[in-house]
This record gives structure tokens, C-alpha cells and sequence, in this order.
């Protein structure tokens, strides 16, 4: 019983660390100043619709997304929006292959990226933002990168458990 | 299955426009909050301030400890400061006597300067920092409002953008909004009165641009920046930061000069909220945030003034 909420309790705890964790960053290194986005809880939506549902995790996806865009962005339909479409992609990248815990970590990350040039992207073409590709790639996606791998490696197995003990529980409720 | 394949494309059709118009919507209006925006708000701002107890605990022990490690040398710091800060004092209370004495033989009772303080706590940051964006546990509720000004001890850090009853979110000084305009002024050689605009920032050197100086005005390198309030919105004499580097603008016209703010904007936790005693003009220090303020003889003189 315990297992069936935690999956959601995961998700909004994920959600709220996010911008604890965005008051470390900009970090100032030999005067060049990185800044590293916490993008937990796209890392677990990605993790959930590999493992466990890709229609799940789209619909927590798009709550959590219309949650982001009214706190923080105040433009409705951005996060909205990507969240889901980056997890229909993940879905989508595992339908071939065995998702190893090695491999969904690697497909996690790209697409992390890929939400995050998305969303430089957005801003930039809203002129919101006026940083030029080179500084971005180096002081804010790859940092980001390697944050968020190193949360990855910390707790991506224990989303996996975390996710296959509830897919194992479903199971047994449907036999 | 043809059909079904027809009938999901279109949903998806239907669901791309939906969310084009849905964001071309709010990006027209991204400085008022709907009812049901404000609701969600202030539930997101509940849970946040729950979480934000403990962690700002545990960061506080963290800093605690940063601290005490740099006790040695902050205390050596400190003992020669101790010194000047006396005399300072003792000048400062002379003053304020003075000041409030000459008060009594004029008519003008409020000053730019006064504001009443209102204390929050820090309970959020926009995760993805395209926009340098805070949130407060303070709302409408306590008395909050749109454009009032939010510092630390040590400076202004930013103003606040949205008010919902419970939670008000502060826009900071870095930002590349080009409305976001904050009267300064610096006080030269003589108590020379230099008036600036702080627009905008270098991204590069992470420093305030101050513009629009009247370029027969001597500014020295190391000079305070402080707020003027003559934008209409803030109270006067917050300070702002130190000027490092005095250069001409992209004109040539006026001088420009760079300014290292005096707040640390990384680890906030606590601010000031002011709440400006004279009245406040309803706008925002720039013009074209809010449309109407043209329309307006009052805001036409703050304009000038800017």
C-alpha cells in the first residue's frame, strides 16, 4: 500500500527541492560564473515512463509542468508542454532495447539536455534572455549536466527499485 | 486503424494550438495574476515554506560552521572597523538630531527616506534561472504589494513583480528586462548630487549598469550607489552597490559607469520588504510595464525624473 504512494510523494518532493537546491547556483569559479539547474523531477518522470507507465508519467508530467509554468514562469504552457513530450520520448527510446540502469541514466540525461536547450531555445527567441550559444553550452549546460549526473548516480537505482517494487505490487494486484 | 491514427493526430493538432494560444495568452499579461493562478500559487508557496525549514536549518548550520572557521580573520577585520564606526556614530546621532530639529521648523513631515520594514523569508528560487526570480512568504495579506522594493541588510536585491495573498515573487536586480529601471543616485566630491538610472546588467562581468549620467558630473571608483527615490516607487537612500569602472555609453552622449552591488544575491534567506511611507506612485520605476502610467499627469513627472 505504502509503495502505491510513494511514487507521487517522490514526484512532489522532487518537485519542491528543485528551487532549494537553485539557491546554490551561480557558482563563481576563477571568475567565470556557472550556473547548475537541479532538473530532478524530469530525471524521475524519464525514469518512471521507462520502467513503470509511459501514459503515467505523461499526465504527471503535465501536472507538474502546469505547477512549474504558474509558480516560477508565469507563462503557461511551456514546461506544460516539454514535460510530457520528454516523456513520451523516453518512452519511445526504450521500445527496442533493454533498459539497463546504465542505458535509461544515458537516455535521461540527453533528453535532459535536450529539455534544457529547448527551453534556452524558447527564451531566447522571446528575447528573454541574451546569452550566446558558447557561454551557454559551457557555463550552463554542461555544469548542469554533470550536476545532475552525479544526482543521477546517487538515486537512480533507487528510483528503479522504487518504481519495480510498485510495477511488481500491480502485478500481483492483477493476478 | 487508419481512423484512429486520424483522430489522434488531431487531438494533437488541437492540443499544439490550444498551447500556442495559451502561451501566447500569458505572455501578454505576465505581471497579474488570475484567480486561479493566484490559488495555485499559494498552495505551491505552503509546501514550499514547509520544506524550506528545514533545509534553510541545515544550510544555516553549514554557513555557521563557514563562519566560525573565518572567526581569526573576520575579527581582526572587525577591531579596525570598530574604531571608525564610534566616531561615525556620534556623528550620525548629531545629524539625526539636527535633521529632525530642522524638520520641526519645516512644514515637510515624511521624507523619502521612510519606510516601514516588513521581515520575509526566502522560500523558493526559479529552478531554471533564465529569469532571476525569488519567492516570498510574504503576500498581499501582510500588506505586500506590486514594485515595492526588497533588500538585505546589505542592499537592495530586487523588487516585487506578483503579490498573491500569501506569497509575493521579487524580480532581482539582475535581470535583462530592459523596463527595469531603478533611479539611483551617487554622491560625488562636495555632496555633489549625481543622478543615474540603473538599467540592466553585464552578464559578462556580473555588474549593474548605471546609465544616463550627465557626462559634466565628475564619478570616481568607489563610490556608493544608492536608490534616489524620485522613480516614484522606492524609498530613498537603500544602497545599491560601489561604483568599479566609469566609461562612456553606447552614444557617447552620457556616461555610463559599472556597479558592483552591495547584496550578495546567492544565498538569500531573509529580506526586507519596503514599504515606502510617501505615496507611491502605481507604476513601476520604467514606463512600459504597465501601460496606463502615460495616461496619468502624475506618472508623466516621475517620467521626467527617470
Amino acid at each position: 500500500m505504502l509503495v502505491r504512494f510513494l511514487i507521487p510523494t517522490v514526484a512532489v518532493l522532487l518537485f519542491l527541492l528543485e528551487s532549494q537546491f537553485a539557491m546554490f547556483s551561480p557558482i563563481e569559479i576563477k571568475g567565470a560564473t556557472i550556473i547548475l539547474v537541479p532538473r530532478f523531477l524530469i530525471l524521475y518522470l524519464i525514469f518512471l515512463a521507462i520502467y513503470y507507465n509511459r501514459k503515467k508519467a505523461m499526465v504527471y508530467g503535465l501536472i507538474f509542468g502546469l505547477l512549474f509554468d504558474v509558480f516560477y514562469i508565469n507563462i503557461i504552457g511551456l514546461y506544460t508542454f516539454l514535460y510530457p513530450a520528454i516523456c513520451f520520448l523516453a518512452a519511445w527510446s526504450v521500445k527496442r532495447i533493454h533498459p539497463h540502469l546504465a542505458v535509461s541514466s544515458l537516455i535521461a540525461i540527453a533528453l535532459m539536455s535536450l529539455l534544457e536547450f529547448a527551453i534556452y531555445e524558447f527564451f531566447y527567441v522571446i528575447q528573454f534572455t541574451s546569452m550566446a550559444l558558447q557561454p551557454f553550452l559551457y557555463n550552463r549546460l554542461v555544469p548542469t549536466i554533470l550536476a545532475n549526473s552525479l544526482f543521477l548516480m546517487m538515486l537512480g537505482w533507487a528510483f528503479k527499485y522504487l518504481i519495480s517494487a510498485r510495477v511488481l505490487q500491480r502485478a500481483q494486484e492483477h493476478s | 486503424m487508419p481512423h484512429l491514427a486520424n483522430k489522434k493526430l488531431i487531438v494533437l493538432l488541437i492540443s499544439v494550438i490550444f498551447l500556442v494560444a495559451l502561451i501566447g495568452f500569458s505572455l501578454r499579461d505576465r505581471h497579474n495574476a488570475t484567480l486561479p493562478e493566484q490559488i495555485i500559487k499559494d498552495t505551491v508557496g505552503f509546501a514550499q515554506s514547509i520544506i524550506a525549514k528545514p533545509t534553510n536549518y541545515i544550510t544555516g548550520i553549514f554557513s555557521n560552521i563557514e563562519s566560525l572557521l573565518n572567526t581569526y580573520e573576520e575579527n581582526k577585520r572587525l577591531k579596525v572597523r570598530l574604531e571608525d564606526f564610534a566616531v561615525l556614530q556620534a556623528e550620525v546621532g548629531l545629524l539625526n538630531a539636527e535633521n529632525a530639529s530642522l524638520r520641526e521648523l519645516t512644514t515637510i513631515k515624511e521624507s523619502l527616506r521612510d519606510f516601514d520594514p516588513i521581515q520575509a523569508t526566502v522560500i523558493a528560487r526559479n529552478p531554471d534561472q533564465w529569469e532571476e526570480k525569488i519567492i516570498l512568504n510574504k503576500g498581499t495579506a501582510d500588506g505586500v504589494e506590486k514594485n515595492m522594493a526588497v533588500m538585505t541588510a546589505r542592499g537592495l536585491i530586487g523588487k516585487i513583480v506578483i503579490a498573491t495573498p500569501f506569497t509575493s515573487e521579487v524580480e532581482l536586480l539582475y535581470t535583462n528586462n530592459e523596463n527595469y529601471r531603478v533611479s539611483a543616485i551617487v554622491l560625488g566630491e562636495k555632496n555633489e548630487e549625481i543622478h543615474g538610472l540603473i538599467e540592466g546588467y553585464d552578464v559578462e562581468r556580473n555588474e549593474l549598469l548605471l546609465k544616463r549620467i550627465d557626462s559634466n558630473l565628475k564619478l570616481k571608483v568607489g563610490e556608493k550607489v544608492q536608490s534616489s527615490g524620485l522613480g516614484g516607487i522606492f524609498p530613498k537612500g537603500i544602497l545599491i552597490g560601489e561604483v568599479t569602472e566609469v566609461t562612456t555609453d553606447d552614444f557617447g552622449l552620457t556616461k555610463m559607469a559599472y556597479v558592483k552591488p552591495a547584496a550578495d544575491f546567492s544565498m538569500l534567506e531573509n529580506v526586507i520588504i519596503a514599504k515606502r511611507k510617501t505615496i507611491a506612485i502605481d507604476g513601476s520605476d520604467g514606463s512600459a510595464t504597465n501601460g496606463d502610467l502615460t495616461n496619468e499627469p502624475v506618472a508623466e513627472e516621475a517620467e521626467e525624473e527617470e
